[in-house]
């Protein structure tokens, strides 16, 4: 399998008054051609800070602390202003969390999504309407929908539209933060089988950043387990949800409701502060398994069987 | 992800706050600029007692008539022969007497209307509020300066009525942050407790208050001085209240700048500018204090 | 529109019960002010014949309410009752002379000062934190604070006496008569150049400031971010997503302030003997001109509502959602 995408130990900060926010703080993984590539975890571990890093939309008080985003040979980081946005959007697409304020309040539907493939690519203005319209019918909106104003649409549709509008230029990697949260779960399912559609009959490699675990277990091919600034685990999905290595990961798992099982298992404690990240292996205030060495050394990343890594003591050199 | 730092009690929130303001150029200046300014006017008395041998300022032929700038005379002397720089002291005086006890007077009405607006919601914010943004949007300049016109006026009375025409602005700010604190929990808890409206109003809301009244009493007396000077430029008002405002309207009438006494019109004009700014500059300033987050926005 | 009309009725009634709540009666008043100014006595009986015979055709002598309902109808008749000033014109005769040199000089200052300060304001907020910025922000912030009528008073010490590059007053030159003739539109233009930059020239940067204020929020928000992740051109965002979005508050602003903009303004006529309502308003104040100042105070009104009502109806045609509310 070919690599599309290359995270190299990237760190993104956020400056306050009290010091530096840690929230992606060393975070690597590559992703291959033709996957959907999940990254799971809890609000507030830094997912939505970790796309920001990539896609390079950090804004002040954030900052790049250091990294590299290797995308296609290039690094995404480092490379001039105008060169990234020849890059955006017709190789690299993003559907941001929370569509409902993603769009133009005073701009058509319409116009929204021409503007920007007139400023990629050079075509003729019905060229580019036509373009729209399929964009469009393959994320199953009606034509009627191109002459709307964002708010006459409800959320789902607000969702497709912007899924419509990632894949119009159809770019290689589209990351998806969030797709699923504040849908209804009709909708959610709906949204879900459309990023499927992406990688099966677009060929387009998915990067969906979400908490909903069961929505990663329906659609990803591989998944990262974030927790406290950094990957815990990586692994194909049915390898690390039959047999999840991680502490971390054990208790998201379970804390999935399904039908059969008795209760649902949490994690207990809090997430740590980013300002202030426990010292050795970050999970050890909430682990059941901590031990000495927990607690001060960083545990690497290793894999433990093919194609599954983990960053756990638990996992050392034994046989 | 959020990361609260709890304040408690108004000790440290006026330490923090200190440490905060300390940070802001522009309140710092502003602030700094209103001392000077409030100096002048405090030392007014004594200053033109010592220049002027303690005649009062405003007496006719004191000096030659039209002398330049100089040593003696920093802005020259007008044409009735009275010491430009002790006229506009003077002037400064009563200029800020007047801002501060209008703009007090707008401030206190602006919170009653403000805060019973808002608190008790309903039908009473409804007309209250509308009767603010009424006064808000028409031009009352015209109306005020016809009441000014008819009636003699003393200090007290000019203050009322300029306070009269100037208070919806503060009412309008302190409106909108009550309505944003009613919601908050510590003032729900404090409705369920036996604390009765008028406690809560003090003891709770007052203090979440504070910036906004500070800021609502800047912008009273811009106002107040603002109408006061356009009032006094036609010529109304009382006679025997020499604000800045009169200065420049005795000034405008006379003639000064056909006669080219440029001193007299400049010197009250620079001090009124300057006046605004600091004010505008605390007020600017405190926002930033206690809007941090607009302070990052802003890129200070 | 009906709560224009309530409103536009309440202001009037308000007006008109406190003018005639003032203590003191205006046309004693008058007829005393004149006395004084010119010296001449008069016998108390002829005295008070002659603040009779006024007093009737003020119709200020029946009772209020019936005064009121006299002064309603009139108005409807726009017959407000004859001046002082001009006696007997009527007052709505001197207004009206008034009105077009006011109206062409406010419309169109406001007009410019508010184009040049909103399309400043979102560009300023484009390259925030920027030297230019920073620099432009702190004069912006300085000079939108001093009232019209300083400035006014700069500007003519300025550029009138000192530099004697503009006339000091009035409209156009005492020589020329009012003609659609080169050299009278010229004489206009060069004699408003001074009162319309008193009013540009603070009021474009006051207008900078809060654009930028807004824009710097829309800069902020969700659908920006996603309009730089789609990598659109930097114009297009300026244009479509910043500036578009940050005129609906400002087109709001401009309605809301036109009462603020007016009542400096009437200082700056005066200030330049500018032919307009506010210098006859100032004339009136003098002569304690009860009709003409009535009637200069609910002109003003009326024109504020109106404005802010029209605004009100056009606002739709800019702000899509609001279409979709109405």
């Amino acid at each position: 399998m070919k690599s599309l995408l290359q995270v190299k130990d990237l760190k993104v900060y956020y400056k306050s008054i009290w010091g530096d926010f840690k929230s992606v703080d060393g975070v690597t993984f590559e992703v291959y051609e033709n996957e959907v590539f999940g990254i799971a975890g809890e609000s507030g571990c830094g997912k939505s800070s970790l796309v920001d890093g990539i896609l390079r939309l950090v804004a002040p008080p954030g900052y790049i602390a250091g990294g590299e985003v290797i995308f296609e040979g290039v690094d995404l980081l480092k490379i001039p202003e105008k060169e990234l946005r020849r890059i955006r959007w017709t190789k690299l697409a993003y559907i941001p969390q929370g569509a409902m304020n993603s769009l133009n309040p005073v701009i058509r539907i319409e116009e929204q999504i021409i503007d920007a493939i007139l400023d990629h690519k050079q075509m003729s203005k019905r060229k580019s309407r036509q373009l729209a319209l399929s964009a469009l019918k393959s994320v199953g909106l009606p034509v009627e929908v191109m002459q709307m104003y964002p708010h006459e649409l409800s959320g789902g549709m607000k969702q497709r539209v912007i899924i419509a509008m990632a894949i119009a230029l159809k770019p290689r990697l589209v990351v998806a933060d969030e797709p699923t949260t504040a849908l209804d779960v009709v909708i959610q399912r709906g949204i879900l089988q459309l990023l499927r559609r992406l990688k099966e009959d677009y060929g387009m490699t998915v990067i969906m950043v979400s908490h909903d675990m069961a929505a990663h277990a329906q659609v990803a091919d591989r998944i990262a387990i974030m927790y406290a600034g950094k990957i815990v685990e990586i692994g194909f999905v049915y390898d690390v949800f039959e047999d999840p290595l991680h502490p971390y990961t054990k208790g998201l798992i379970s804390a999935i409701p399904s039908i059969g099982r008795k209760y649902v298992k949490g994690i207990p404690g809090l997430p740590p502060s980013p300002l202030n990240w426990p010292a050795g292996c970050r999970f050890h205030p909430r682990c059941t398994y901590a031990t000495d060495v927990c607690r001060s050394v960083e545990p690497p990343m290793r894999e433990v069987s093919p194609g599954h890594f983990v960053s756990c003591h638990l996992y050392g050199e034994k046989a | 992800m959020k990361f609260k730092v709890e304040a408690s009690g108004l000790r440290d929130k006026l330490s923090s706050f200190l440490a905060t303001a300390k940070g802001s150029k522009r309140f710092v200046t502003g602030l700094m600029l209103l001392f000077v300014i409030a100096g002048l006017a405090v030392f007014e008395p004594v200053i033109n007692a010592v220049r002027l041998g303690g005649r009062k300022p405003v007496e006719i032929g004191l000096f030659e008539r039209g002398l330049p700038p100089s040593l003696e005379h920093p802005l020259g002397t007008d044409m009735l022969g009275r010491d430009v720089l002790a006229l506009v002291l003077v002037g400064l005086r009563y200029s800020l007497m007047v801002g501060m006890m209008a703009g007090g007077i707008a401030t206190i009405i602006g919170m009653v209307i403000g805060i019973s607006s808002s608190y008790l919601g309903g039908r009473i914010d409804v007309v209250l509020n509308s009767i603010t943004n009424g006064i808000l949007i028409l031009p009352t300049l015209p109306l005020l300066m016809a009441i000014v016109a008819y009636v003699r006026m003393d200090m007290l009375l000019v203050s009322l009525t300029l306070a009269v025409f100037t208070w919806p602005w503060s009412a309008r700010t302190i409106r909108a942050q009550v309505l944003s604190l009613k919601e908050r929990p510590y003032i729900m808890l404090a409705k369920v407790t036996n604390l009765s409206d008028l406690e809560i109003v003090f003891k709770e809301l007052l203090v979440g208050l504070i910036p906004y009244i500070v800021a609502s009493f800047s912008f009273s007396v811009i106002g107040t001085i603002m109408a006061e000077t356009a009032l006094r430029m036609i010529g109304l008002g009382p006679a025997e209240i020499p604000t800045l405002g009169f200065l420049l309207g005795w000034a405008m009438t006379y003639g000064a700048l056909a006669q080219g006494f440029y001193t007299l019109v400049l010197a009250p004009a620079v001090l009124l500018v300057l006046i605004f700014v600091a004010l505008n500059l605390v007020n600017t300033g405190l926002d930033e204090v206690f809007n941090p987050r607009l302070k990052k926005i802003t890129g200070l | 529109m009906v709560s224009y009309a309530i409103v536009l009725f309440i202001s009037f009634t308000v007006v008109f019960f406190s003018l005639r709540l003032i203590p003191g009666d205006p046309v004693m008043r008058f007829v005393d002010l004149m006395t004084r100014r010119y010296s001449y006595e008069m016998a108390p009986e002829i005295y008070k014949n002659v603040i009779e015979e006024y007093k009737k055709m003020f119709g200020l002598d029946k009772d209020i309410f019936t005064q009121y309902l006299c002064f309603l109808r009139e108005l409807a008749k726009l017959n407000l009752g004859p001046s002082f000033l001009n006696f007997p014109a009527p007052a709505q005769v001197l207004i009206l002379r008034a009105l077009p040199w006011s109206i062409g000089l406010l419309g169109i200052a406001t007009v410019i000062a508010w184009i040049i300060g909103v399309v400043a304001g979102t560009l300023l907020a484009w390259f925030r934190g920027s030297k230019l910025d920073h620099f432009l922000f702190t004069v912006a912030i300085c000079m939108s604070q001093v009232p019209y009528y300083l400035m006014a008073l700069f500007l003519v010490m300025l550029f009138a006496y000192i530099i004697p590059l503009f006339p000091p007053r009035g409209a156009y030159s005492p020589t020329l008569v009012p003609e659609l003739s080169i050299s009278f539109i010229w004489s206009v233009l060069r004699h408003g150049t001074l009162p319309a930059l008193s009013l540009i020239l603070i009021s474009a940067f006051g207008w900078m400031v809060s654009t930028r204020s807004v824009a710097i929020t829309i800069v902020g928000e969700d659908y920006l971010r996603f309009a730089t992740a789609k990598g659109l051109k930097k114009r297009r965002i300026h244009n479509r997503y910043v500036f578009r979005n940050a005129l609906l508050p400002q087109v709001t602003g401009l309605a809301m302030s036109l009462g603020f903009i007016m009542n400096g303004f009437y200082l700056v006529e005066w200030i330049f003997s500018y032919p307009g309502v506010g210098t006859l308003l100032s004339l009136a104040l003098g002569l304690l001109d009860y009709n003409t100042i009535q009637g200069v105070i609910l002109l003003s009104m009326f024109a504020v509502l109106t404005a802010n009502l029209l605004i009100d109806l056009l606002y739709p045609l800019i702000d899509p959602r609001c279409l979709y509310e109405v």
